[in-house]
């Protein structure tokens, strides 16, 4: 301590030290906030069509086209360690060869607690279809909205919001639109 | 005239400010940690800890850094020369 730069040094070993507690404090402050919010998820419709593959135009199969509701109030979830929400909607279904399926068809980031409050009215963002090509034979999905909370400082959660009540049956694919 | 120079970028203090130096480094952080994050906690605002613990670095660095009089009060009292015999 005797020269300025042998100040320098030590106030900057404390500074990033101290640094390092405060973000470690934050982390765990995280542990805290327990939200749990729920809503409803409502599934309207599901048409499943057949349709060429976009890349491979030879490679024929099934494609589902969903329409659905949610109503959340997610706001609970943001505290001041919350930097945003990644909101995914998954489809989760058995395949007729017994695999255990879980598409994700649409998904939303919220960065705000104002834009947490979510009334959507939407359809599948992503190409739903099945891996073995056809959706016949398929028992019905399950349609959850989990929620994965990403904070500034610390651990990712998951959660999950809202589910389908009831199965949703996937109907026989229709050639065309009509 | 480079000896002075040297002597101003050294900015040298007595053993004396050194300690009191280490001191208020120490007290300053634990309290700008605990104080910063409390205020920020209760108002839930990250922008005002990070403002607050920025700030009280800015006031550390000023306070600490430059060779303040205060901290070359009390010198080193060095003994007479002595004469050494020539045999």
């Amino acid at each position: 301590m005797h020269t300025v730069y042998s100040r320098i040094n030590n106030v900057s070993a404390t500074l990033s030290t101290s640094l390092m507690v405060l973000l470690a404090a934050i982390a765990c402050s995280s542990l805290l906030f327990t939200a749990d919010p729920k809503g409803t998820l409502d599934v309207t419709s599901v048409k499943i069509f057949n349709g060429d593959s976009r890349r491979y135009s030879h490679r024929r199969g099934e494609y589902a086209f969903v329409n659905f509701n949610i109503t959340a109030d997610l706001s609970p979830l943001f505290n001041w360690n919350t930097k945003q929400l990644f909101l995914y909607l998954q489809a989760e279904y058995t395949n007729a060869q017994g695999v255990q399926n879980e598409v994700v068809i649409w998904d939303r980031i919220v960065r705000r607690k104002d834009d947490a409050v979510l009334k959507v009215v939407g359809k599948n963002k992503y190409t739903f279809r099945e891996y073995s090509s056809k959706f016949k034979d398929v028992p019905p999905a399950r349609y959850s909205l989990k929620y994965n909370l990403m904070p500034y400082v610390g651990l990712l959660t998951y959660g999950e919001a809202a589910q389908t009540t009831a199965p949703v049956q996937f109907p026989s694919a229709k050639e065309r639109v009509e | 005239m480079s000896s002075s120079i040297q002597q101003l970028l050294e900015g040298k203090i007595d053993f004396e400010g050194q300690k009191s130096v280490e001191r208020i480094t120490h007290y300053a952080f634990a309290v700008l940690t605990a104080v910063s994050f409390v205020l920020g906690f209760t108002l839930q605002s990250l922008s005002v800890t990070f403002g607050i613990f920025g700030l009280g670095v800015a006031l550390l660095l000023v306070a600490v850094i430059p060779p303040w009089p205060p901290y070359n009060k009390h010198p080193v009292q060095w003994l007479p020369a002595r004469e050494t015999k020539k045999e």
